[in-house]
């Protein structure tokens, strides 16, 4: 097998934070080969290393055994490769049809390009050919930014096709889209790997990166931890614990011995076709301090949580986790008001608090730590901190919350004028947690604090989590890491596409024999089965 | 795709096209009466002060539609035009004094020269700006603008705040602005013409994919700074050529008046007020406003009044069309054509088919 792309030795770090290190990869031509990880593994950074889109220090870069480490994206595409993005992006105000001709002039002499006129007869068959073949051609005339996102996604595979290429990079062509729809991807890109195209593929849905590639590679925090057949890889317990973490506690690595020997000892059999819910327990006396009660939201055409229901005790910490695509960062999102209820309801305190402005949320006492980087890379820590208390008034307050804060993380007076840019990502994590204790609020929500984190500065960034838990905050936690997360909290709930697939105390949670079904979106259940 | 879902594709293609070719007789059609009324005008009109108004409004529609080629396409927003305004004005007023033009039609043939000069100084500005993007890029045009402005004041062969005299035409007194008015209408029609050309190339349409997403049209290997950088140049020859015109027109050149700061911002809201990024809209734009400017400023001059109305009528176009008067137009058009086409479903296209109706 000779490997069509290559990738060796490839690190890159943005800040304080390493997205690619000493990575890896080989994918052979005419395979279609699967790039999948935990979020913040470096997979889209990996995509826009190869196509041009970072420059990269160290490693290196090959396509058809020519170099392109560092290539412009113009001219990697010119050799062949095509990518598409995670959120699509097309020619907005063009029409579908001008987005497909934009990429018609690969081969052609550039001087015939400014001469010629865009669309010739031929160029608009061909064009017109490949809309037919992913499903849009009757929309043709259409402004791109009047498709819908599945739709996007069609275009955005057409219109690399026009050109063309050796190698297809499509980041997360089935995220976001409807079964259907899926369905006739995978049928569209099996069909073009039978006609001679290579495809590397990220995709957060494990079925369909599992019946549709040849080889697939797990990346986990910038390394490339295993390449294999999709058998291989589900059954390399390995992969598990890039999606579950841990490996930095004693006690977790004592079980993953025991669990985690082989697949034979993993429960065989398991079905999760039908949800296993264990209702939370509804602890007796007052209502928990946040109720949410039946939720439905989205974006766009689709429901991403589909009926969700969990409550969160006060002064506990409430531990969220699933697989990449679950809705967790969207129930966060609707919890702090960034997104609209579609059905259900939300309760804090008591009051009602869905369909309130994000503002009058945060007024209430509920504060969201988000998970991309928040902070103000261009002001000083202490302005950043001093941000997140610009709704008060009271100066005096803010000068006492400040001396709490700055007591809490001493990060705070000791980098004060510092940029905070320059911080590392551990860093600036805490100073985030510094700016959201500002507002002294009662609910902390926090988006997955630990992400491209090392294993120590992430076990600090769960010490700052406790410590703020001991001082009477109560936190609702979405987590990557679901090991460390569940064993830091009280309650553990396990949300999977949507619905709440599992609920009961951190430890309960922990050590239920499904999770790992759970994360690798039945894979190893539907292998054991088979 | 099914036999009968192409035939009914292929329906629908032959209704547009019949459309088509009759909106395309009408267009012709159009164009060749703005002509004809366009190089009636003079003839109609012998009143030399609307002339005059006449020959600087045709100055600024070629500088307006050749900036579009440009910013309007691309979406990166110039600011600094009037460098190459200004060296085409120099570019004559200095060959025509040492090369010993006489006055007359000759000093016309140093127009496409003007040109070429402006060209020339649009290649290293291009280099340099084009490097940067969006609100930097319109910064560093800005900067560029004022380093020439005070280059035209401070060296020594442009004769510096005391400026330049051109020859001066021999024409007659009531038909003095006749030629001028003719040359200025045939760089319109040039200028139009590769307008028009750019956009429906290959090369403009990856202009057009730049102004919607540079990143992703690397991606699709559009070599982005060269397109970009041949655009800049294209757009600054017609430029180039109507400042030699309008400076020649005027009989003298002074710095403050080659290289002027409103004339960068003038195109930048003529392109705006008409439609950024259209054809006709740049020249309607620049129809509207600088002739309005100019009547006004004959008729209310000493006064600031001109300046209120310009301003009120400036308001009003960003209040009531906000994308400009052309695509507001276009946009209402199409409606009405959609519906005709498709009755029942005016905006909702025909999409429900095969995959088509599970992708939506």
């Amino acid at each position: 097998m000779s490997a069509l792309l290559e990738v060796s030795g490839v690190s890159k770090s943005f800040g304080g934070v390493h997205a690619l290190s000493d990575c890896g990869l080989e994918v052979g031509e005419g395979k279609i080969h699967g790039l999948i990880g935990p979020n913040g593994s470096g997979k889209t950074t990996l995509f826009n290393v190869i196509t041009g889109y970072e420059r990269i220090q160290q490693g290196e870069v090959r396509f058809n055994g020519m170099e392109i480490t560092n290539a412009p994206p113009d001219r990697v595409f010119g050799l062949g490769v095509g990518r598409t993005f995670q959120l699509t992006r097309l020619f907005g105000r063009l029409s579908v049809l001008e987005n497909m001709l934009v990429a018609t002039q690969r081969k052609q002499g550039w001087l015939r390009g400014v001469l010629r006129r865009s669309g010739s007869v031929a160029e608009t068959r061909r064009a017109m050919e490949l809309l037919e073949f992913v499903g849009i051609a009757t929309l043709a005339h259409e402004p791109a930014s009047d498709l819908s996102y599945g739709q996007r996604k069609l275009l955005e595979l057409a219109s690399l096709l026009v050109a063309d290429p050796d190698v297809l990079l499509l980041d997360e062509p089935a995220g976001g889209v409807n079964p259907t729809l899926i369905k006739h991807l995978a049928g569209r890109i099996s069909e073009l790997n039978a006609s001679g195209k290579t495809f590397l593929i990220v995709e957060h849905n494990m079925e369909f990166v599992m019946n549709l590639c040849d080889q697939v590679t797990v990346l986990s925090q910038g390394t490339a931890l295993v390449t294999g057949t999709p058998g291989v890889v589900r059954s390399n317990p390995a992969v598990l614990d890039a999606y579950l973490g841990g490996e930095d506690d004693e006690a977790t690595q004592k079980r993953l011995a025991a669990t985690g020997a082989g697949e034979s000892t993993r429960p065989s059999g398991v079905s999760i076709s039908s949800p296993i819910v264990k209702p939370a327990k509804r602890l007796g006396g007052p209502e928990p301090l946040l109720r949410i009660d039946g939720v439905v939201a989205g974006y766009g055409g689709g429901d991403i949580l589909k009926q969700v229901s969990l409550d969160v005790p006060e002064g506990r910490i409430t531990c969220i986790v699933g697989p990449n695509g679950a809705g967790k960062s969207t129930l966060l999102a609707t919890v702090s008001g960034l997104l609209r209820l579609r059905r259900g309801e939300i309760r804090f305190g008591g009051q009602v608090i869905s369909g309130l402005a994000p503002r009058q949320i945060l007024a209430r006492g509920i504060a969201h730590v988000p998970q991309a980087h928040s902070l103000f890379p261009d002001m000083t820590v202490r302005e950043n901190v001093e941000m997140g208390a610009f709704t008060i008034d009271d100066r005096a307050l803010v000068a006492q919350r400040l001396k709490a804060v700055e007591e809490l993380y001493p990060i705070v007076r000791e980098r004060a004028g510092e940029k905070a840019g320059s911080l590392s990502g551990g860093q600036q994590r805490l100073v985030e947690f510094a700016r959201c204790m500002m507002l002294d609020p009662s609910l902390i929500v926090l988006d997955e604090p630990s992400m491209g984190l090392d294993p120590q500065t992430r076990r600090i960034v769960f010490e700052m989590v406790e410590l703020m838990n001991s001082r009477g905050k109560t936190i609702l936690l979405v987590e990557q890491n679901a090991r460390a997360g569940l064993k830091l909290s009280s309650h553990g709930v396990v949300l999977e596409n949507g619905i709440v697939r599992l609920a009961g105390s951190g430890r309960e949670v922990l050590e239920h024999p499904e999770i790992g079904a759970l994360y690798l979106g039945g894979a190893v259940a539907s292998d054991a089965t088979r | 795709m099914t036999g009968a879902k192409t035939q009914d594709l292929a329906a629908v293609a032959a209704k547009r096209g019949r459309r088509g070719l009759a909106l395309r007789v009408l267009a012709a059609a159009s164009v060749l009466v703005v002509v004809v009324v366009f190089a009636l005008f003079p003839v109609a009109v012998t009143d030399p002060t609307a002339t005059s108004i006449a020959v600087f409004t045709l100055v600024f529609m070629v500088a307006t539609v050749a900036w579009n080629v440009f910013s309007g396409y691309s979406g990166y927003l110039a600011l600094g035009h009037a460098v190459f305004f200004g060296c085409g004005g120099y570019a004559v007023a200095l060959a025509a004094r040492d090369w010993h033009f006489k006055g007359g039609w000759d000093v016309f043939g140093l127009l496409p020269f003007a040109g070429l000069v402006a060209a020339a100084v649009a290649i290293p500005v291009g280099v340099i700006a084009l490097r940067t993007r969006r609100h930097t890029f319109v910064v560093v045009t800005i900067a560029i603008f004022f380093i020439f402005q005070l280059a035209a004041f401070n060296l020594s062969f442009t004769g510096g705040t005391s400026g330049i005299e051109l020859p001066l035409a021999p024409f007659t007194a009531a038909n003095y602005n006749q030629p001028f008015y003719y040359v200025a209408l045939a760089i319109l029609v040039m200028t139009v013409a590769m307008s028009w050309a750019v956009r429906r190339s290959r090369f403009g349409l990856q202009l057009l994919a730049i102004r919607d997403d540079e990143d992703r049209a690397r991606g699709l290997g559009v070599k982005t700074t060269r397109v970009k950088l041949v655009a800049f140049v294209l757009s600054a020859f017609p430029v180039g050529m109507v400042g030699g015109l309008y400076f020649y027109f005027l009989g003298q050149i002074f710095p403050q008046f080659a290289f002027d700061p409103l004339f960068d911002i003038s195109l930048a809201l003529m392109a705006f007020l008409g439609g950024i990024g259209t054809l006709l809209g740049p020249l309607l734009g620049a129809l509207v406003l600088e002739s309005l400017q100019q009547y006004l400023t004959q008729t209310f001059s000493g006064t600031g009044t001109y300046l209120i109305a310009y301003g009120v009528l400036f308001l009003a176009v960003i209040l009531l069309l906000p994308r400009g008067v052309v695509p507001t137009i276009g946009q209402y058009l199409a409606h009405r054509r959609a519906r005709a086409l498709d009755p029942g479903a005016a905006r909702e296209p025909a999409v429900r088919h095969d995959v088509a109706g599970a992708v939506r």
